[in-house]
């Protein structure tokens, strides 16, 4: 009878602990939105370069360039996560000078427009 | 009368670039660009010249390799394909004189929306053009142009200059090539882009034996269809031309593509 006890306890122990480890990975986000001010896009036909290289960063999507705005946002998986590092070589490599990098777990607004 | 009708149009062209509600534009037509396609980037850009000469045309296809080394150099070849057409020579064609350029940024301070750059160039032009026969495709001389592009370009106007000591062999005159344009762009800025730019440079060139000087004003348009490809066209009428009689251009027609490949 004890060891019944036991062995129900048990079991509803670790039903719990399998339940709260589930909803706590639910909880984290899926996705990683950065966003790259770049100074010197000043010209649209020039900022090709720049889109081809950060769409080559593992698992960029929704990549978008605000020429007006100087600034770059994209989305990421959480586990391919890049460095603020290895973002600011791919925009130098791409020849412009990267400044603020910013990760958030939810999509950045769009800057307004100036004009 | 020709130069007060080429000043008027002169004239008229900065007005309108002055009135327009402008943003953006691309690398203007005769001028160099100090933008480089950054590292590994490459692209393909030929286009069409058709030179009215006052005794004769002369159709010029060059085709332009440019390669990115480094983040800040830019290594390419130019491939010219000639075809002459004198009025009393028969016609030739071929590939004519081969260049090599490499260019470097030798300065570069950028700002939101804008850029300031200073690139050095090389070009070195190789006498590949045949001149055993009348009319010659090439110049028979070992060119090496050294030079500098300088460049403003924010995303409401671009102000571009360029200019060079070309060294010449084979007893053709040394001379200082210098280029100005500035460009604006018509449409609302977007990227990926689908813009209108319309440009007005100044192309010249000044031989040192004997002195002499010869400049172009060149009006011109570009529509960037996309990421990539970029039509371009242009006219280049003389204002100062100090050639002999049968040396002298009528003007200078161009139709050109670039197209970025990786």
């Amino acid at each position: 009878m004890k060891n019944n006890i036991y062995y129900i306890l048990a079991t509803v122990l670790v039903m719990i602990s399998f339940g709260y480890s589930t909803a706590l990975a639910q909880d984290k986000p899926s996705k990683t939105y950065i966003q790259i001010r770049v100074d010197g896009l000043s010209c649209a036909f020039c900022a090709y370069g720049l889109e081809k290289k950060l769409k080559k960063v593992d698992g960029a999507s929704n990549l978008h360039i605000d020429l007006n705005a100087g600034i770059v946002t994209l989305e990421v998986p959480t586990d391919k996560k890049p460095t603020e590092e290895s973002l600011k070589k791919v925009v130098t490599d791409a020849g412009f000078t990267p400044r603020k990098i910013k990760f958030s777990e939810s999509p950045f607004k769009k800057a307004p427009k100036d004009d | 009368m020709k130069l007060k009708y080429y000043l008027f149009f002169l004239a008229y062209c900065l007005f309108i670039l002055c009135t327009i509600n402008v943003h953006a534009q691309g690398p203007p037509i005769y001028t160099d660009t100090p933008v480089l396609l950054g590292l590994e980037g490459s692209g393909i850009r030929t286009f069409g010249k058709f030179v009215q000469k006052e005794h004769g045309t002369i159709y010029l296809q060059p085709i332009v390799l440019p390669y990115n080394i480094t983040p800040k150099i830019l290594v390419g070849a130019i491939i010219p394909l000639v075809n002459k057409n004198p009025d009393n020579l028969a016609a030739r064609f071929g590939v004519g004189d081969i260049a090599l350029f490499i260019k470097k940024t030798i300065y570069q301070k950028d700002g939101k929306a804008k850029t300031f750059r200073i690139v050095g160039k090389v070009k070195q032009v190789f006498p590949t053009g045949n001149t055993t026969e009348t009319p010659y495709i090439g110049n028979d001389s070992y060119q090496t142009l050294l030079g500098a592009v300088i460049g403003y370009i924010t995303t409401k106007v671009g102000v571009y200059s360029d200019f060079g000591y070309n060294i010449t062999s084979n007893g053709l005159s040394d001379n200082f090539v210098y280029n100005i344009a500035i460009g604006y762009p018509l449409l609302a800025q977007q990227y990926p882009a689908k813009q209108v730019n319309i440009f007005l440079e100044l192309n010249g060139n000044y031989l040192l034996e004997p002195n002499s000087n010869n400049l172009f004003i060149s009006p011109g348009a570009q529509w960037i269809t996309g990421r990539r490809v970029l039509i371009e066209s242009g006219i280049q009428l003389p204002l100062i031309e100090q050639v002999a009689e049968t040396q002298r251009t009528k003007f200078v027609f161009t139709l050109g593509i670039r197209v970025l490949l990786f």
